[in-house]
């Protein structure tokens, strides 16, 4: 029996926040990819894409988007390093023209178990604020490193066959 | 001879631990080795054994240099070490079986029994080693000793640690095997086993020989008298028996010297022949006890 | 039974049908049902293959393995000595090197017990199977000239000192300096005193080769560098072994 708290999956959801700020003109989407497996676990990889687009007349010039992690479980609510969880933490433009887009990839591998959610946001270099994706959640099954059924009857067993030879050595002495 | 050591020195590691040591020793004879803790009773086995080269002087066991010839020497050797040297986990059979296989013979289940039997071992089927007491040891050791049938069987303390009947049983072997042509070096500091059981002794002190030889002569040339005291049922009778001299008598106690030449055992038997009724006997020192500690007085390590 | 064999016996039973020698292999045993079960309790891991636990067992395992077998020849040679065995032993007929080979043998056969009862620890922790097999493999193949390698340094110790506990001590010492790699990060090993000692540490060969077969998914035929090395070792160790046990006078 594989020790592991099991849980019942939650499907990705996706919560739309009302209004999206803008940095100046730019705004920015998330969403998962549809190939994401419906309940992943721990090593497993997904997926995230999210369009920049220039909704504004005029061009935005040095354009920096960035993927921000939280933990949001009860009582271990925690921003994530995504040093492990992703190679792949920004993306820039030099110049976004008028109704340009720009799309990014947001690769993760799921490090350790929880509930997270992810957000993307864009500043410009002189744009007078931050605009930032809708929010996306999702939940990280836990995973044992190793299999309990295998390893407890070796860890258990082997020690105990040691012994019960000791004690017939000692009985025949 | 069997073994033949002449002014043998020998170092360890740049020490010198013998400088002088003599030895001879021919078929039949057990040959007693004593002296005082560090003297260098082992050393001196050891380069009998071949075991450590000589510094200076000759060792010759079976007319054989030990070291250049050690094959053949070791083919005619028995040894019995001073901790034994046995494996706790097996069996008696097992650890003969073991030994006689590596001297090249296999052993029926007849004659591992005999073999046992020779030493009086008779332990309970399946036994380990490890649960042998001090004396069941002793035995199985020299059972391994004498499984190559050596003509020289060297001993180190074979019976310390004995009781006096694990002790006598030993003795009784080795001067069986005595009789039968084997000579026996033996390494002691029990001087009742010299005296009981060895013609010639050798005494070392601080890795030299300072006597060597027949016990009767070196007692006669120490004039170390062997004292006993006597109780008897009655008078003794009045005709002189020889090899005995009355010193005193006190308090119904008979103090007597016997002459050196003459093994205590041997007088007992003719004092009794010759109608003295011993109750009880004591010794009072004197003998071989003397020599040794006048040997080894001012030289104790 | 050629005399070789029939020490090696002798040697394997000391291991096997002793209390002192079962003793060892539970202690062995305990050790590795701790890692195992620590691993069992462990819900997180930067790697999650879980190649990185096959890697770590595999570096235990080897490491446990040289300490038996240092135990295994200092006993055989300086701890026979201290018991009275060794002299009728050197009074048989049987040549020195003769002797010697039997009980080389013997430590060889405390690895390949080692190794038996490593193999189901390795089986259990490699559930995802990620390189299982090369992984055992590997530890076969180049913890083998490692493990052996510390066993004849333990027959040259304890023939060439007085007493066991001195062997022993001075064998342990040279383990853990040789293990060190297990413990010091990656940083401290890529100094240039790291990178020297990692060249000619046997070692630091098995674990790279672990390393490049278990985690990196390298064949192991690429690590004969490695297995150079390690042979280099066992080769030095076989003489140190042969030299002093040629001088042990008693």
């Amino acid at each position: 029996m594989i020790l592991h708290v099991s849980r019942v999956a939650l499907a990705l959801t996706l919560i739309l926040v009302a209004a999206v700020a803008r940095a100046g003109d730019v705004s920015v989407d998330l969403a998962p990819d549809p190939k994401n497996p419906p309940a992943p676990q721990m090593g497993d990889n997904i997926l995230f894409r999210s369009v920049i687009r220039n909704g504004g007349p005029t061009t935005v010039d040095g354009v920096i988007g960035w993927l921000s992690l939280v933990q949001i479980d009860p009582g271990a609510e925690q921003p994530v390093d995504l040093e492990d969880w992703s190679a792949h933490k920004a993306v820039t433009a030099t110049a976004l023209k008028p109704g340009e887009t720009l799309v990014a990839e947001w690769p993760l591998r799921l490090i350790q178990s929880g509930n997270y959610r992810v957000v993307v946001s864009v500043v410009s270099r002189d744009g007078g604020g931050i605009a930032t994706s809708p929010f996306a959640d999702f939940e990280v099954r836990e995973k044992p490193v190793v299999e309990s059924t295998r390893v407890l009857p070796v860890a258990v067993g082997l020690p105990l066959l040691i012994v019960a030879a000791l004690l017939w050595r000692r009985k025949a002495a | 001879m069997l073994i033949e050591i002449d002014k043998l020195a020998l170092s360890i590691r740049g020490v010198a631990i013998l400088h002088d040591v003599r030895l001879s020793l021919g078929e039949g004879e057990i040959y007693g080795l004593i002296g005082p803790n560090g003297a260098g009773k082992s050393t001196t086995i050891a380069a009998a054994l071949g075991l450590l080269a000589p510094a200076a002087g000759t060792v010759r066991v079976f007319g054989r240099d030990p070291r250049r010839e050690a094959r053949a020497v070791h083919a005619g050797l028995g040894i019995l070490p001073e901790q034994g040297g046995f494996y706790d986990w097996m069996t008696c059979e097992r650890y003969l079986t073991f030994f006689a296989r590596l001297h090249g013979r296999s052993l029926s289940q007849s004659e591992l029994r005999d073999r046992l039997a020779r030493v009086g071992l008779a332990p309970r089927p399946g036994q380990p080693i490890g649960s042998y007491s001090r004396g069941m040891r002793q035995r199985l050791g020299l059972a391994r000793a004498l499984l190559n049938d050596p003509l020289l069987l060297i001993l180190d303390e074979p019976t310390s640690g004995l009781d006096p009947r694990g002790r006598r049983d030993i003795h009784d072997v080795l001067l069986a095997l005595a009789e039968r042509g084997v000579g026996i070096l033996f390494s002691t500091h029990l001087l009742d086993d010299v005296d009981r059981l060895c013609r010639r002794i050798g005494i070392i002190v601080e890795g030299r020989t300072v006597a060597e030889g027949d016990v009767a002569e070196l007692l006669r040339s120490k004039s170390c008298v062997q004292r006993y005291r006597l109780r008897l049922a009655g008078e003794p009778p009045r005709a002189e028996v020889s090899h005995v001299k009355i010193v005193a008598l006190d308090g119904g106690w008979w103090t007597l010297d016997l002459d050196p030449a003459r093994p205590p055992q041997a007088v007992w038997h003719d004092l009794i022949a010759a109608g003295w009724q011993i109750v009880e006997l004591r010794r009072e020192g004197g003998g071989l006890e003397d020599l040794y500690l006048a040997l080894t007085e001012r030289r104790v390590a | 039974m050629n005399p070789i064999l029939l020490i090696a016996s002798k040697e394997s039973g000391e291991l096997l049908l002793s209390t002192r020698g079962l003793a060892c292999l539970l202690a062995m045993a305990v050790v590795l049902s701790g890692f195992g079960l620590l691993l069992v309790g462990d819900t997180e891991l930067s790697l999650l293959d879980n190649a990185q636990v096959v890697y770590d067992m595999a570096g235990i395992v080897t490491a446990l393995g040289a300490l038996l077998a240092l135990v295994v020849g200092v006993d055989t040679v300086a701890g026979e000595r201290e018991r009275g065995s060794l002299v009728p032993l050197l009074l048989t007929p049987v040549s020195r090197d003769s002797i010697l080979l039997g009980k080389l043998g013997g430590v060889a056969i405390a690895w390949v017990a080692m190794y038996g009862l490593a193999a189901p620890y390795l089986w259990a922790v490699g559930s995802t199977g990620q390189n299982l097999v090369d992984g055992l493999a590997a530890v076969a193949l180049l913890g083998t000239p490692v493990v052996l390698g510390f066993g004849f340094l333990g027959i040259g110790l304890g023939a060439c000192l007085a007493m066991a506990r001195t062997g022993l001590l001075i064998g342990l010492i040279a383990l853990v300096l040789a293990a060190s790699p297990l413990l010091l990060g990656p940083s401290l090993r890529q100094s240039a005193i790291g990178r020297a000692f990692d060249a000619v540490n046997p070692f630091s060969a098995a674990v790279n080769a672990y390393d490049a077969v278990i985690i990196d998914s390298v064949p192991i035929a690429t690590q004969m560098l490695n297995l150079g090395t390690t042979a280099v070792w066992l080769a030095l160790a076989l003489w140190f072994a042969r030299t002093s046990f040629h001088r042990v006078a008693r």
